[in-house]
């Protein structure tokens, strides 16, 4: 018996299939092989696991590596709380609702590297006006990127500045999903404005917060272009995180020990957002 | 088989999905013109073998003719058939006039022609001051229409209607019946028509297949299957209020009588039994009747007058009008 | 609206304006100022106005360097995007209408585009291999690779809701499968599309880490670059520098006012079904 053609080919796929191949996953698997080589693009000599050694040997790669972690879980954090505060603030119908909202959410379309170079006019320790200002309410203000202690930190605020609207915007669709029901149950069973945001907001805007978290731990854990565009890592070593260590890597000439840090940003990635996903998805099932 | 014999020759059809068998060997011949209806409950197999026919399903085993041409392998467009769906599946983003021509613009007929049989076939659906909109606006009954418009420029041999009417209202849908009724009559074309109601069944259908789990039960007129039903099923589905079935009495497995062939009396008769609830149309009364002998028995009587519930009665079969399976 | 819910948004203004106005207006202001003013990187009011000499001496500057980054970051973003919609409705089609051992295949590919970070060195090796690096070609392909994934979720979460019965009137009325894909169901998915082509077309031409590794060259430069390559020769002219920068909000400001309803959309697609 001849089968016929099905009217889904997967020929449909191919071109797809072939780009993301040829493009992503054919670097991805190679990755792996190309790290554990000295290499100058042409030539790849095997060392076995030096470039990780060399790695985990390194004080500023290895700081490089807690500061990805401190950074994206900061980022995440900051995003998830601070933005479905501002989603409850932005669905309760107050003045200039739908212009705050815009207001919020357009740094989240501009270009990062034009952020990153107005923030640092801006944070400049002595002429910026965030410390101008400061010292206009009799605040010193510090050396907000070019103090070693506080330059990751600051950066983490820039970002929080660009991205908030993203979370918040997603906590909005998030509670806009919340049927009303359960808050006027909840008021009928005596419930306060605090006990509704406990009791009914937090546990029924999980999906959003499932969507909050994790994008920005990814975006957090990837992120190099605003500190780029701020930092580059500095002063020294003190707001490096992995992506702009490869980057320097790469610059210099290290193509295995770059292609080496690649290959521990997957593997953390996959560390911390995997177990994350499978614990989401647990509690949705128990809920 | 000369090709004016049979429209339609199902031969030993079957078809599995994975381990399920949906259709478990069907032979049908549905003659050329004639309007045939598929009618069952739910999953007995009749929308599938709608689909074997269409060519939206391939055949596991057995052989599909249509005109007398081997179609089973072929694809759906050339099978010589059109059908129409249950959602009426209209292009929402194509206008009455596209929809209809969709088929014809795909097959790269001249333009002219497309348009000629466009017109022909609005102006008999009655479509014509319609042909411009988009399918979201118009009425369900309308979309019913477009949706058989589209069917009847492909010229088909055979046209296929899957539940067509199931998403009009009551009202409409008796309109429908007719004017299918009316569009089979006027253009002379074999209909197959899948159903779960028995009411349609039996108002438009020539020839009606009784289907259940997957294998024909029962083919014959609206009135034989009425008058001579082979098999309980088939004497329970078809019939409203159906058939009074009672297993294991007077001498067979199952007996068999329809509401309308059971006399009522108050003072004498067959069973006795407490008259437990009565329901008045006006025009006939359905009546239950709580028996000993044969258990809950369904009357339908003429005329409003009926016994109070909670009174004693007696039910008595009309001579000849016992089934007996 | 309730005192409460007016005198709440007051004060919510009254943050907002401090802390999400107030860069954007200094951005312009330093925009406009002379060179030695900009240079005092105050936030203060321009002492004289010097728009249109900021913007032509920007426009000009490394031999209308700002002209060749708009073309080329259009004709990035135009040809990727384009890409984008066609390949990833393609997928997420017969991902959604044919259920096979091949999806988990497909799921799997998308979730890693979603969260693998590119491994950048051993691309750059690929591009190489192909002659694709520091190519335009090559870059629309790499932005067409990293948002694949994104595109045929949403794609396929969509098609979801588009009744097969179309699929099936299309195959009866004689349809192809390009047919019953490219004159059936595409045209149906404009509002994901019109959602998808501008949260791409925002995020490509935003982009600045892709260009940076795999389009160098001067030729080849996109609009982010130009921010970059500016930092450092406009050190002392910070007027341009963030001329430029004003420059380079317009397209996504442009289109935020105009699309709105749309990004919102592709942004929190995820947020409720998680």
């Amino acid at each position: 018996m001849t089968r016929r053609r099905s009217p889904y080919p997967y020929w449909f796929v191919l071109p797809a299939a072939v780009v993301f191949t040829v493009l992503f996953l054919v670097p991805t698997l190679a990755s792996l092989w190309f790290s554990l080589t000295r290499w100058d693009l042409f030539t790849a000599s095997f060392i076995g696991l030096d470039n990780y050694r060399q790695f985990f040997k390194e004080p500023f790669l290895v700081q490089g590596l807690v500061n990805t972690v401190i950074y994206a879980a900061l980022t995440s954090v900051s995003k998830s709380v601070l933005g479905l505060l501002l989603a409850v603030l932005l669905t309760s119908g107050i003045l200039w609702q739908s212009f705050l909202r815009a207001v919020i959410f357009f740094p989240v379309l501009v270009s990062t590297i034009g952020v990153g170079i107005t923030f640092t006019a801006l944070m400049h320790p002595t002429r910026g006006a965030i410390n101008i200002g400061l010292a206009a309410i009799g605040i010193h203000g510090p050396a907000w990127l070019s103090n070693p202690e506080l330059a990751l930190y600051s950066v983490a605020f820039i970002d929080l500045w660009k991205g908030i609207g993203l979370a918040t915007l997603i906590y909005i669709a998030g509670l806009a999903a919340i049927s009303p029901d359960y808050y006027e149950a909840a008021r009928i069973d005596g419930a306060t404005r605090v006990q509704q945001f406990w009791r009914v907001t937090v546990p029924l805007v999980r999906p959003a917060t499932v969507t909050v978290v994790t994008l920005s731990l990814i975006g957090g854990l990837r992120s190099f272009d605003i500190i780029w565009a701020t930092t580059r890592g500095g002063p020294g070593f003190a707001s490096d995180v992995l992506a702009s260590v490869i980057y320097k890597q790469y610059q210099a000439g290290f193509y295995g020990l770059a292609t080496a840090g690649n290959v521990i940003l997957f593997a953390l990635i996959a560390l911390i957002i995997l177990p994350l996903t499978w614990w989401f998805n647990k509690r949705e099932i128990d809920l | 088989m000369s090709v004016s014999q049979s429209s339609v020759v199902l031969k030993n059809l079957t078809k599995s999905f994975g381990a399920v068998d949906v259709i478990k060997g069907v032979d049908l011949e549905i003659a050329p013109g004639e309007f045939c209806v598929f009618v069952g409950p739910s999953g007995c197999g009749k929308s599938t073998l709608l689909r074997l026919i269409s060519g939206l399903e391939e055949a596991t085993s057995g052989t599909i003719e249509i005109a007398g041409r081997d179609v089973t392998h072929a694809e759906p467009s050339e099978r010589g058939i059109a059908m129409v769906f249950q959602s009426y599946a209209l292009y929402p983003h194509l206008t009455v006039r596209e929809n209809i021509g969709f088929g014809l613009s795909l097959a790269k007929r001249p333009k002219a022609e497309i348009a000629a049989r466009v017109e022909a076939a609005a102006a008999v659906l009655q479509l014509g001051p319609y042909l411009d909109r988009k399918p979201k606006a118009l009425s369900g009954g309308q979309r019913q229409r477009v949706a058989i418009g589209r069917a009847m420029v492909r010229d088909p041999n055979v046209f296929l209607l899957d539940e067509p009417l199931s998403n009009l209202d009551a009202a409409l849908r008796a309109q429908m019946r007719i004017e299918l009724t009316d569009l089979h009559k006027k253009l002379g074309a074999t209909m197959i028509y899948v159903t779960h109601d028995q009411v349609e069944a039996m108002t438009m259908a020539d020839k009606i297949v009784v289907l259940n789990a997957g294998q024909i039960e029962q083919v014959g007129s609206p009135m034989e299957l009425y008058n001579a039903p082979v098999s309980p099923f088939v004497a329970g589905f078809i019939g409203s209020p159906k058939m009074n079935l009672v297993p294991n009495v007077m001498g067979c497995a199952t007996y068999g009588i329809r509401p309308e062939h059971l006399d009522l009396s108050t003072s004498a008769g067959q069973w006795q039994g407490t008259i437990r609830h009565v329901e008045r149309l006006g025009a006939e009364v359905i009546l239950y009747l709580q028996t000993e002998a044969m258990g809950e028995l369904v009357l339908r009587l003429p005329g409003q007058s009926a016994p109070p519930p909670g009174s004693i009665a007696y039910a008595t079969p009309q001579p000849g009008r016992a089934f007996q399976f | 609206m309730t005192r409460r819910q007016r005198n709440s948004g007051l004060i919510a203004m009254a943050v907002a304006f401090v802390i999400f106005i107030l860069p954007f207006a200094f951005t312009f202001l330093m925009a406009v100022k002379t060179k030695k003013e900009a240079a005092l990187m105050l936030f203060s009011w321009p002492t004289e106005w010097h728009f249109w000499d900021n913007f032509t001496e920007v426009i000009q500057a490394r031999n209308y360097m700002l002209l060749l980054a708009y073309f080329n970051s259009t004709v990035i973003t135009v040809a990727a995007v384009s890409g984008l919609i066609v390949m990833g409705a393609m997928v997420g089609y017969v991902l959604q209408r044919r259920p096979s051992g091949w999806n988990k295949v497909i799921y799997a590919g998308v979730l890693m585009g979603l969260i693998v970070p590119p491994a950048v060195v051993p691309t750059i090796w690929v591009l190489q291999g192909l002659g694709l690096f520091k190519s335009l070609t090559g870059m629309v392909l790499i932005q067409i690779a990293y948002g694949l994934a994104f595109s045929v979720l949403l794609y396929r979460s969509f098609i979801a809701t588009i009744p097969r019965d179309l699929d099936e009137a299309a195959i009866i009325d004689g349809a192809k499968p390009w047919a019953i894909f490219f004159k059936v169901i595409l045209p149906l998915l404009k509002p994901v599309t019109v959602t998808l082509i501008t949260v791409q077309s925002i995020a490509i031409f935003n982009d600045f880490t892709n260009p940076l590794y795999y389009l160098p060259g001067k030729e080849n430069v996109t609009v982010q670059l130009t921010l970059f390559n500016f930092q450092s020769q406009f050190q002392s002219q910070f007027n341009l520098l963030f001329m430029n920068i004003l420059l380079v909000t317009i397209p996504p400001l442009i289109v935020f006012v105009f699309f709105n309803r749309q990004i919102v959309a592709g942004m929190t697609a995820g947020a409720v079904k998680g």
